[in-house]
């Protein structure tokens, strides 16, 4: 192997290491409500991003019509979502300009249900794309599928969704919402690794 | 790009992959109550401290010995606790930063608990979330810890849930160097972890 194939190789681990940790830190902003800071992750040329039902909102002016009304909010510390960002897939293009990655999200969450507070357990999997601009991978494309949103107490058999939640100012319906149980599978990004299928 | 940088920057790669395996194999060991095993993957120099939460702060490779070795694993007695009792702690979203000079690193993770532990004469099954702020050293090529805090977010009965009980009861250990630093549990835990690490694109 000559440097300069050598030199790809490195770079190439240098981007999956980089995407994995845009993708935690996304976590770890989310869970203590820094949202310019979620929105700041964002590639200027965003395609959309589409959480659970909320419908898409495309671009990056939708990025900060969807995350920015949330920045500086106050948020009682009860509120919490601890997502957990789990079990990264990433695969970059050829050119190593874009790449995909798919990723388990387990969490422990509690929101105001009218004038209750209601602790839940909510399970989804992303199906994110990122860009490499300028020497740095951002997000170009995040969506998160909800697999199911139940009340701590009932579970998912019984409860799989506690309500819908589309939002009005959405650019369009949300494109991929089939929770429990309806046996939908999120695409994979990805071929299978030995098939190439 | 000449091998020397080359050689540096693959160096960085596989550093973070052996503190990730570092972290993970200490979750592995604490899982199965191998205290001995966890005491060796700490820094015999340079150790500056474990936290656990509440149990208070245990300073130097000393105080590492006294809350793994003297207090956990009761000195190295047989293990007395019964089979039920059980600390699964899944490592998740490791963020590593390596220090420039590749001797030093930082790495914020985030934990999910699943535990069953006596409350009184009655086993108790609970569910627990935490972070982690850790720092790592390299020495003789291997990396080891120097400093690891575990705060504690909540810890609720599996049959009621962190809004209902966010903390079963006070945890304090006697030995303890100082109390602990920094335990605040949901619903005041927000901010209560600080990053190590720098917003990737603003820097900040």
């Amino acid at each position: 192997m000559d440097l300069e194939e050598l030199e790809k190789q490195v770079t190439y681990l240098e981007d999956i290491n980089e995407i994995e940790n845009l993708q935690k830190m996304y976590g770890y902003y989310f869970d203590n409500a820094m949202f310019q800071e979620v929105i700041d992750l964002f590639s200027e040329n965003t395609e959309s991003v589409e959480i659970t039902d909320h419908g898409v909102f495309r671009g990056k002016g939708a990025v900060v019509r969807m995350y920015g009304g949330m920045v500086g909010m106050k948020r009682p510390g009860w509120m919490f979502f601890e997502v957990m960002q789990s079990q990264g897939v990433i695969h970059i293009s050829t050119d190593g300009r874009t790449a995909t990655g798919r990723w388990y999200t387990p969490s422990f969450e509690c929101r105001p249900f009218g004038g209750t507070k209601k602790q839940t357990w909510q399970f989804g999997v992303y199906d994110n794309e990122y860009i490499k601009e300028n020497g740095r991978w951002y997000f170009k494309k995040l969506h998160w599928n909800l697999t199911y949103w139940t009340s701590f107490e009932r579970g998912f058999l019984k409860v799989p969704r506690l309500s819908d939640t589309p939002f009005p100012h959405a650019d369009a319906p949300a494109t991929a919402y089939h929770p429990y149980p309806s046996g939908y599978r999120v695409p994979y990004p990805f071929k299978h690794p030995v098939t190439g299928e | 790009m000449n091998i020397e940088e080359l050689e540096k920057q693959v160096q960085l790669q596989e550093d973070i992959q052996e503190i990730e395996h570092l972290q993970r194999i200490y979750g592995y060991y604490f899982d199965n109550n191998m205290w001995g095993e966890i005491v060796d993957l700490f820094s015999e120099e340079h150790s500056e401290s474990v936290e656990i939460a509440d149990h208070g702060v245990f300073y130097g490779k000393k105080g590492i010995r006294r809350i793994y070795w003297d207090m956990f694993a009761g000195g190295g007695q047989p293990r007395q606790s019964p089979p039920w009792m059980q600390f699964v702690v899944m490592q998740i979203g490791g963020v590593i930063d390596v220090s420039p000079d590749g001797t030093r690193a930082e790495g914020r993770w985030q934990t999910w608990l699943c535990e069953a532990k006596p409350y009184g004469a009655f086993p108790r099954q609970e569910w627990l979330h935490g972070y982690y702020e850790n720092r790592y050293i390299k020495e003789n090529g291997k990396w080891l810890f120097t400093k690891l805090h575990w705060n504690n977010t909540f810890c609720s009965p599996f049959e009621d849930g962190w809004l209902n009980l966010p903390l079963m009861g006070w945890m304090p250990l006697p030995d303890a160097d100082d109390p602990p630093s920094a335990f605040h549990t949901y619903p005041d835990h927000v901010h209560n972890v600080p990053y190590h690490f720098r917003h990737p694109i603003t820097g900040e």
